[in-house]
């Protein structure tokens, strides 16, 4: 068993220990005679308690959260220090290195010369009248291209030459007897950023007797040093946990007197826990707004907002070597936003109509008994996994939607479309409407209906004439809440709307929108520089936009309208 | 009201118009049923679509073979240390046991069509078992395994469609060359020369309407692509031209090939597939597909087999079609419940895939659900409702908390990516990352609900307590709380099972990866990577094999009965406890 959960149970022994030690000395203060005592005695044990375990267990929490990157940081500088002279010598070597100062040379200047030709393009695109020369762009473009790739290529043979360089200075020093440590150090000072991070996880893998992904003697080495500290801070932290129990524990103790409020200080905690809970839900949209945020601005630092915002070619594929086909990403976002657009007002029309008279029905029309069973049969409806209504839509929909359509006639129908995604979407929205739509024509007071029918209406009559003009605002609440829903929506375009970025009214399409996109560019491998995937975020930002003002206008025009009628 | 000929005429004019307002009621109220009734078809028909492809996953068809552990093969140290045995070639002793029952197939090609039969994943179960009781080396151990998954779905009748012709004459086969020529004594084949004929008259005719559509594309195309379409017409044309001189020549005799139903013609422990027609309908050529078929003379007792889906558009070969009818005869292929899907976790073959790993992720992931949100969720209900002052603060937590619950959820999966694993450093994939991200995404719904069930304890019962002395602490989890216990549980509940019914947040996190251990239940099962069922049902959904979809439906059946399960508790509590006031 580890130290630190020996000394977990220790502190819990001290809570139970405290309790009862707050106790027994709030009822011995006073003789047995608990009548005197300010609060009641468990209120005394309960203040003790909770000052012996609260400290401690917060110590122990932030170890478990942030020990393993400390030890990390710790492990990272050691090794930089004991590196320091092999980094000196390669630093040495790379300056004498007339090879490397070549490549490097070469590749700096290539780079500029790329710099060069894009600036050139810019102007020549933002150009007027005659000095617009669509054949020179090309040319440049022609260029650009050449210049990238051997600039690309200088670039990598620069690189070459320094892990040769790395390499040889290692195993120089490996020769001149350098310790492992130094060779650890060395290596992981060298490595690149994502390899730093592997040599690491191995290295506390090996510490912790893990498999690791590799073995070497110089992740051993590194692994003692990991080691070494991981036991430094363990016994620090739980001494130091022992010692906040016990100075607790004896301070509170001491605290203890007849007269002593400590009701009132518990209850106090008690207040702050749950006002701590309830700002909580503020964090979770300060996270949600600030991780947005900051990766969109990142996003936009690289591609102009104007670009993204009206820009019509989405090709998010950033190429890995400059004359690969496409090689600019395009991040024009108006195609997914046409397509958010095209299946979310597919699934209104189905979701409206059918949602609304089925409230209508339910609320004016069906007696108890069929109200009372087709109710949960519609709520079944909104408790389906969205991934279920994925499936059925891959799987049903959109081969009967193929069938028939190619059965009327129309060629190449694809089996992801946009209808099938969003009829489906309609069905798993139904539930939405009927239910908050039910809600509102049941709260429109019923003098009203009486009113209508006392002039002679008929009971439909009513329904369009008065009922629904009353109930009117909190049924556009109750569709702008559900058009949210289906802005959001994501597995079943996921599954079902396909991947391609048309820009098409064409329901029969694959269309693509902006929560598919966010899937598509998040999931698989993924680096956190590349605009391609901080793209995701900034539509995430925009996803999240959206949903708040409709989600901001439904809100207040449903109260507005509670009002009226309460 | 004034002028009795006035109040005629408008009495006249209201019952004019009656029948045709009292038309338009019905039709209203048509419209209303027929939108219910439309949503309830909608949910039967998603239910059965579901149902009917889930359902044949739960049974699953195996070879049940005797297979010979020998003991120089499966133990090569000959000392029966567990070592040794994990050294064992158990492929070869599958293989072995395979090729006993085919003792005629000896080219290598044919023997692997032979070992396609299972997935070779079979020998880690074989050694498995050997590993769990070493006493059976030596022994011949009958050994069950799930036979390949498209054979599977050919054994339930889902890949193919196929009949099976009786016959009334007499069958005679005589060596004819390298092929075999089949005469019947009555006109057996005269129904299936007629079906062929037919077929490839349709084919004929539907390819001239596609050589008439690509003519009609060139027409309206300009440049190469017009050429192209013309050329691709031509194609065409000249595709069911030659069909039609097919037809015409060899006196109606007609050659098989991958493109027409497969038509094989058994007798016991024979098999033999036509290659050719005659037109007289009495006589065949045929290829032996299995035993030996040469010399039968008048043999009575033979059927056709006929497979209408042609060779070339089906995803298994005629010889592995024939070595499963065979060993199903032999009766070494049995129906058994299919218990790999709930004792497996992912698996490449579908046979072996099984929801084990993504139930076990499921669990734990909603442990870390139930131990924040629910907590939480409820403390923010309690402060909300009972404490809070009336000001800026709480108005903004009320807007706050109406705001999330509506926020989409995929949202909460980028606050995931971005805070927990790239802020916070916590691994990917793992339960207690997916836990997190799903935990705040109940917050809002836990919060409301508890919201209301406090709200639905009268007041009456708050001013009792303080009467009596009670604090305000003491009367709200003395008395309040108790009293809207199941009002919050109900809540808690239906937000869980929002919570394992949601994808996309967790496809955020790195969930979705391929994971064929099932994690751990228990504490360090938080941190491995891991998966959970509905991102299952989704990485199977888009599974290559045809044998996923239905394992992706059997997958969605244990989903929804979890979830079923989960509301029919918390109705069940609302019923038990609900008190109204």
């Amino acid at each position: 068993m580890s130290v630190i959960a020996i000394v977990a149970l220790m502190v819990i022994v001290m809570l139970a220990g405290g309790f009862y030690v707050g106790r027994a000395r709030a009822i011995g203060a006073v003789n047995g005679n608990t009548v005197r005592l300010h609060s009641l005695p468990n209120y005394h044990g309960y203040y003790v308690a909770i000052w012996t375990g609260l400290p401690a267990f917060l110590l122990l929490a932030a170890y478990g959260i942030f020990g393993g990157q400390a030890v990390e940081r710790l492990t990272f500088s050691e090794l930089q220090r004991e590196a320091s002279a092999l980094n000196a010598r390669l630093e040495e070597r790379l300056l004498s290195d007339a090879e490397y100062e070549e490549f490097r040379g070469a590749a700096l200047q290539l780079r500029e010369r790329v710099n060069a030709i894009g600036d050139d393009m810019q102007r020549l695109r933002s150009a007027r009248g005659e000095e617009r020369d669509p054949a020179r762009l090309e040319q440049l473009q022609q260029e650009q291209r050449e210049a990238l790739n051997s600039a690309t290529a200088a670039e990598e043979a620069a690189i070459g030459r320094r892990a040769e360089l790395v390499a040889a200075v290692g195993s120089e020093a490996e020769a001149a007897g350098a310790s492992m440590r130094q060779l650890a150090g060395f290596e992981l000072v060298q490595a690149p950023r994502e390899q730093r991070q592997l040599f690491l996880s191995d290295a506390m893998q090996i510490a912790n007797g893990a498999l690791s992904s590799r073995e070497s003697a110089e992740l051993n080495a590194a692994a003692r040093i990991v080691a070494r500290y991981q036991d430094r801070i363990r016994y620090f932290v739980a001494v130091l946990a022992l010692v906040f129990a016990a100075g607790g524990l004896l301070r509170t103790r001491s605290q203890v007197i007849p007269d002593f409020r400590a009701r009132n200080h518990v209850e106090r905690l008690i207040t702050g826990l749950l006002l701590l809970s309830s700002v909580l839900a503020i964090l979770t949209t300060v996270g949600i707004v600030f991780s947005l945020l900051f990766e969109s601005i990142r996003f936009f630092s690289t591609v102009p907002v104007s670009e993204f915002l009206f820009g019509l070619q989405w090709s998010p594929q950033i190429a890995l070597r400059a004359d690969q086909v496409g090689q600019s990403g395009a991040f024009g976002a108006v195609p997914l936003f046409a397509g958010t657009a095209l299946i979310t007002l597919i699934a209104m029309a189905v979701a409206v109509p059918i949602g609304l008279l089925s409230a209508i029905y339910l609320s004016e029309y069906a007696g108890p008994r069929f109200r009372a069973t087709a109710k949960p049969v519609l709520e079944i409806l909104a408790g389906i996994p969205t991934v279920v209504y994925g499936f059925f839509a891959l799987l049903t929909v959109g081969p009967a939607i193929r069938g028939l359509f190619t059965w009327l006639g129309f060629d190449d129908v694809v089996t992801q479309s946009a209808l099938s995604a969003g009829l489906v979407m309609g069905v798993m929205i139904i539930p939405f409407i009927s239910s908050l739509s039910d809600d509102v024509i049941n709260s429109v007071p019923q003098t009203l209906r009486d009113g209508s029918y006392a002039m002679g209406a008929t009971r439909s009559e009513t329904i369009t004439r008065v009922v629904m003009p009353a109930a009117l605002p909190g049924i556009v609440g109750a569709i702008l809440l559900a058009v949210s829903r289906a802005v959001g929506e994501t597995m079943i375009v996921v599954m079902a709307a396909g991947q391609g970025a048309n820009l098409t009214a064409n329901p029969l399409e694959s269309v693509t929108t902006i929560t598919v996109q966010i899937v598509m560019l998040l999931t698989g491998d993924q680096e956190f520089d590349s605009p391609k995937t901080l793209s995701a975020f900034a539509l995430g930002l925009v996803l999240f936009v959206i949903t708040l003002i409709m989600n901001v206008i439904a809100l207040r025009v449903v109260q507005r309208y509670r009002e009226k009628y309460d | 009201m004034t002028d009795t000929s006035d109040t005629t005429s408008i009495r006249d004019a209201v019952s004019r118009q009656l029948p045709r307002r009292y038309r338009a009621e019905l039709r209203f109220r048509a419209a209303g049923l027929a939108a219910v009734a439309s949503a309830v078809g909608i949910l039967v028909i998603l239910l059965i679509s579901i149902l009917s492809q889930g359902l044949p996953a739960f049974t699953v068809n195996q070879l049940v073979l005797p297979v010979h552990l020998d003991r120089s093969v499966v133990d090569p140290e000959g000392d029966a240390s567990e070592a040794s045995l994990r050294r064992g070639a158990y492929s070869r002793v599958l293989q072995d046991a395979i090729r006993a029952e085919f003792p005629e197939v000896t080219a290598r090609r044919d023997l692997r069509n032979l070992f396609g039969l299972y997935t070779p994943l079979n020998a880690t179960r074989l050694m498995d078992d050997v590993l769990a009781d070493p006493s059976l080396v030596g022994e011949t151990y009958t050994f069950r395994m799930p036979i390949a998954d498209d054979l599977d779905l050919y054994l339930k009748g889902r890949l193919v469609e196929d009949r099976t012709l009786a016959t009334s004459g007499l069958l005679t086969i005589s060596a004819d060359g390298d092929a075999l020529a089949l005469n019947s004594s009555a006109p057996d084949f005269a129904s299936l020369v007629e079906d062929a004929v037919a077929t490839m008259r349709a084919e004929a005719t539907a390819l001239d309407a596609r050589a008439e559509r690509a003519r009609n594309l060139a027409a309206e195309l300009e440049g190469s692509d017009a050429e192209d379409a013309l050329y691709e017409a031509e194609r065409l044309s000249a595709q069911a031209q030659a069909l039609r001189e097919e037809l015409a020549e060899n006196d109606g005799r007609i050659e098989l090939n991958r493109d027409l139903p497969t038509i094989l013609v058994e007798l016991s422990g024979v098999a033999v597939r036509l290659t050719a027609l005659d037109a007289n309908g009495r006589s065949a050529s045929g290829e032996a597909m299995l035993g030996d078929a040469a010399d039968i003379s008048g043999a009575a007792d033979w059927t056709l087999y006929v497979i209408d889906t042609p060779e070339s558009r089906r995803r298994v070969s005629d010889q592995a079609i024939v070595w499963t009818r065979a060993l199903e005869a032999r009766g070494l292929v049995r129906t058994d419940f299919n218990t790999y899907l709930f004792s497996n976790a992912d698996s490449r073959e579908p046979e072996l895939a099984g929801v084990k790993g993504a139930l076990f992720g499921s669990i734990l992931t909603m442990l870390i659900v139930i131990c924040l949100s629910v907590p939480v969720g409820v403390f923010t209900a309690i402060y909300l409702e009972e404490y809070a002052p009336k000001n800026r603060l709480t108005d903004l937590i009320e807007v706050n908390i109406n705001n999330l619950a509506a926020v989409p959820s995929i949202v909460f999966g980028l606050l995931g990516l971005a805070v927990f694993i790239n802020a916070f450093g916590l691994p990917r994939s793992a339960p207690l990352v997916g836990g997190l991200v799903l935990s705040l995404m109940t917050l809002p719904t836990v919060i409301i609900a508890s919201r209301a069930a406090l709200k639905a304890v009268p007041q009456s019962i708050r001013q009792a307590a303080l009467a009596v002395g009670a604090s305000k602490t003491q009367s709200v989890f003395h008395h309040v709380l108790p009293l809207a216990a199941p009002g919050i549980l109900t809540g808690s509940i239906i937000g869980l099972a929002q919570a394992l019914g949601e994808t996309a947040p967790l496809l955020m996190i790195g969930m979705v990866a391929f994971i064929a251990d099932a994690p751990t239940l228990g504490l360090e099962g938080l941190t491995q990577p891991a998966t959970v069922m509905p991102v299952q049902v989704f990485l199977w959904s888009d599974g290559a094999e045809r044998a996923f979809e239905a394992r992706t439906a059997a997958a969605i059946l244990v989903l929804l009965a979890l979830m079923i399960g989960f509301n029919a508790l918390a109705i069940y509590l609302r019923r038990r406890f609900e008190r109204r006031w």
